[in-house]
């Protein structure tokens, strides 16, 4: 199955195009993304850290709206690299840390994103140490899908 | 030019980039860090300076900032980790002098930013829009740091010096 995905016509053409907007310009668009979700992404957690703390939560809300935009692009960019090399991509541990971890993250995101619609609308003061944890967890789980996605040119 | 990378290959500092083979996936990794420090918390203050997120006062935003200069020192140093250890992969490739030019614009513009406009969003009550200059120091400063991604991500494809 990896082998035909790597044979397909998408997938030689990412892999073997002389052009810069084949292999070059995904893995840009792929660095652009994860700026992005992962950026965004501290926004929020730094202020769950006590940063830049008279920025109203609720008023941070549409950086959610920009990381799903930017996830999206990853996990299209994302695709279109696995394809390209499959049968090697699909053979690396480490490439199954990574996936593993962005779901934990994107997960914990979520429960970040509910938690202060929940709490904004029903004026709650933010339970802190329960948003700080969530923060925490954020920061390691996308700087751990960061580490391993670079550590896939390694391991 | 080739007689300085051949001196600063040759010096220790340079060797054991190089032969601690722990050393540049590990920079690696920090640099991605530091450029997602940089894109999200200084791109959310321009973002702001543009006009976005208008309901959150730019002072507020700011406070922000030291944590997007902590990111950009991460990958100062890390970036001349690489620069010392492969010095040749950089100092003939035109993508490595024109992510150069793009810090160089990055940087006059936060320098602009600090020195002249920055007073002018000083005080600013949420929902008030900020003046033109901040508008144009905020898109300088989204297109110069994605710029520096670009050709960062870019070194090994242009100029064939890797």
């Amino acid at each position: 199955m990896m082998a035909w995905l790597e044979a397909t016509a998408l997938a030689t053409w990412t892999r073997e195009s002389p052009s810069i907007w084949a292999y070059p310009a995904i893995l840009t668009l792929h660095t652009v993304g994860l700026g992005i979700v992962v950026g965004a992404s501290a926004v929020i957690d730094f202020r769950l850290l006590g940063f830049a703390r008279r920025m109203s939560l609720p008023s941070l809300s549409p950086l959610f709206r920009f990381m799903l935009w930017a996830f999206l692009l990853n996990a299209a960019t994302g695709f279109l690299l696995f394809m390209s090399e499959a049968t090697t991509k699909s053979r690396q541990p480490v490439f199954y840390i990574k996936l593993t971890l962005i779901a934990l993250a994107l997960w914990n995101t979520n429960l970040i994103r509910l938690g202060i619609r929940r709490d904004g609308e029903i004026g709650a003061p933010l339970n802190a140490p329960r948003y700080r944890r969530l923060a925490v967890v954020s920061l390691a789980l996308w700087t751990g899908a960061i580490t391993a996605g670079r550590l896939m040119a390694y391991l | 030019m080739d007689a300085f990378v051949e001196w600063l290959r040759a010096t220790p500092v340079s060797q054991t980039i190089v032969y601690k083979i722990w050393i540049w996936p590990l920079c690696e990794t920090l640099h991605f860090v530091g450029l997602a420090m940089v894109i999200g918390i200084a791109g959310f203050f321009d973002l702001r300076l543009v006009g976005f997120f208008r309901q959150i006062a730019v002072d507020d935003v700011r406070e922000l900032m030291p944590l997007a200069v902590t990111g950009f020192l991460i990958n100062l140093v890390t970036g001349s980790i690489f620069f010392v250890g492969h010095p040749e992969q950089y100092v003939h490739n035109p993508a490595w002098w024109w992510k150069v030019a793009f810090l160089g614009l990055a940087g006059f513009n936060a320098l602009m930013f600090q020195v002249l406009v920055g007073k002018s969003t000083v005080g600013l009550r949420p929902g008030t829009d900020t003046p033109s200059a901040a508008k144009a120091i905020g898109a300088v400063s989204l297109i110069s740091w994605f710029a520096v991604l670009y050709f960062g991500r870019m070194l090994p494809f242009l100029g064939g010096a890797f």
